[in-house]
């Protein structure tokens, strides 16, 4: 699976992650709290320039913000059909620019950096006994781990139907897809237990 | 949690994952489009349960939310959470949770297949078309301050689409529990 991250050695790419993300959740305040569409539309403006400033291959910067961009239009469109332009500007440019910081901060912070963050937040839940904070970096590295897996079994499956010139259906895909991916689920567990990566209790 | 679990719902997580990775599937018995990404979210609640089902939803938003393209249609990253109907993939996890609670409630090992399909179809219909909807709907309804009623006319297109998908859901949800039952859970 190729990660959203980009090398480069931009000030944003060594800013610290914890930075980026606070950052990015106080900016997220102001730009909700903010109603002038001027001053949105100078925030918008500083967010497309930070975005620009991390020199992406124009092509693969349009294809991040694509879907996204795509629904706050469409989404924009119909708030203008329904109710004022000045509310769907707000809208737009409100969403606008917090999706180009996002995207920003998405592109500039590595999987390891953000990991460390989560499993960082994730302590004061394991002190009340929630979560196992390690357990989140091992689940999300099974995740990873099986998504070629579980794709391989699909492909499979999808042949093993044109083999017998059948028409792949979402329901004789779905259920074998599920049962086989979910029956390795025992010796999984075990391979995890015997190496001892949860800790003993 | 025991290991168990814990890899059951990463292995779901991976279900979804791939399930977002296909182009839209024609339905068996009408010819639909349907992403099947969000189906995947009301089978996690089908099979797997409330507990894990959740955390197997909350897996694909974590590594959607860390930069991998694991939503369908190859979105990731922060950005996915600042689109305006970002209610529905926050709803997603409660979809997971409320489908997989009454499927537990509703279900039993012994009933007869269509007491056990028509249980699973009003969980998944329940948890992943009214929940959902309600947090979806909520959202959007903030987001662009047009106002509920306005916001749910807006979604209402795509409501028989996902009730269709709770159907399939129903249906698959009982040829696993068949094949390899996971409910209730083993303690």
């Amino acid at each position: 699976m190729k990660t959203l991250y980009v090398e480069g050695n931009t000030f944003l790419h060594r800013m610290s992650s914890r930075v980026k993300l606070l950052c990015l959740a106080a900016t997220s305040v102001v730009l909700f709290a903010v109603q002038s569409t001027p001053v949105l539309g100078l925030l918008c403006l500083a967010s497309a320039l930070l975005y620009l400033l991390l020199r992406l291959p124009p092509k693969d910067a349009w294809a991040r913000l694509r879907p996204v961009l795509l629904t706050i239009i469409v989404v924009g469109l119909f708030t203008l059909v329904v109710d004022s332009a000045t509310q769907a500007a707000v809208f737009v440019l409100r969403l606008t620019s917090l999706m180009l910081l996002a995207a920003t901060v998405t592109a500039t912070t590595g999987i390891a950096e953000f990991m460390d963050e989560v499993t960082r937040l994730a302590t004061p839940l394991e002190r009340i006994g929630l979560v196992k904070a390690s357990d989140i970096g091992l689940a999300v590295g099974l995740v990873i781990r099986f998504v070629p897996e579980v794709l391989a079994r699909y492909q499979a499956i999808r042949d093993a139907h044109h083999a017998r010139g059948l028409r792949p259906r979402i329901l004789t895909l779905a259920v074998p897809m599920i049962i086989l991916t979910l029956r390795n689920a025992d010796e999984i567990a075990s391979a995890i237990d015997a190496r001892g990566l949860r800790g003993h209790k | 949690m025991l290991t168990r679990d814990l890899v059951l719902a990463a292995l779901f997580a991976a279900i979804i994952v791939v399930l977002g990775l296909l182009p839209p599937i024609m339905l068996g018995f009408i010819s639909v489009p349907i992403t099947a990404q969000s189906l995947g979210v009301m089978l996690a609640g089908v099979v797997l349960g409330a507990k894990r089902g959740t955390i197997a939803v909350l897996l694909v938003l974590l590594l959607a939310a860390i930069g991998l393209p694991v939503l369908s249609g190859g979105r990731g990253g922060l950005g996915v959470f600042a689109a305006p109907t970002t209610g529905y993939l926050i709803g997603w996890v409660a979809a997971a949770f409320v489908t997989g609670f009454l499927s537990e409630k509703l279900v039993k090992r012994e009933q007869p297949g269509l007491v056990q399909g028509t249980g699973f179809f009003i969980s998944a219909l329940l948890g992943g078309v009214v929940v959902l909807y309600a947090f979806g709907v909520t959202y959007l309804a903030l987001v662009t301050g047009m106002g509920f009623v306005k916001a749910f006319l807006g979604s209402l297109a795509f409501i028989p689409g996902d009730a269709l998908k709770a159907l399939v859901a129903a249906l698959a949800g009982r040829a696993v529990m068949v094949g390899y039952p996971l409910l209730p859970q083993r303690a």
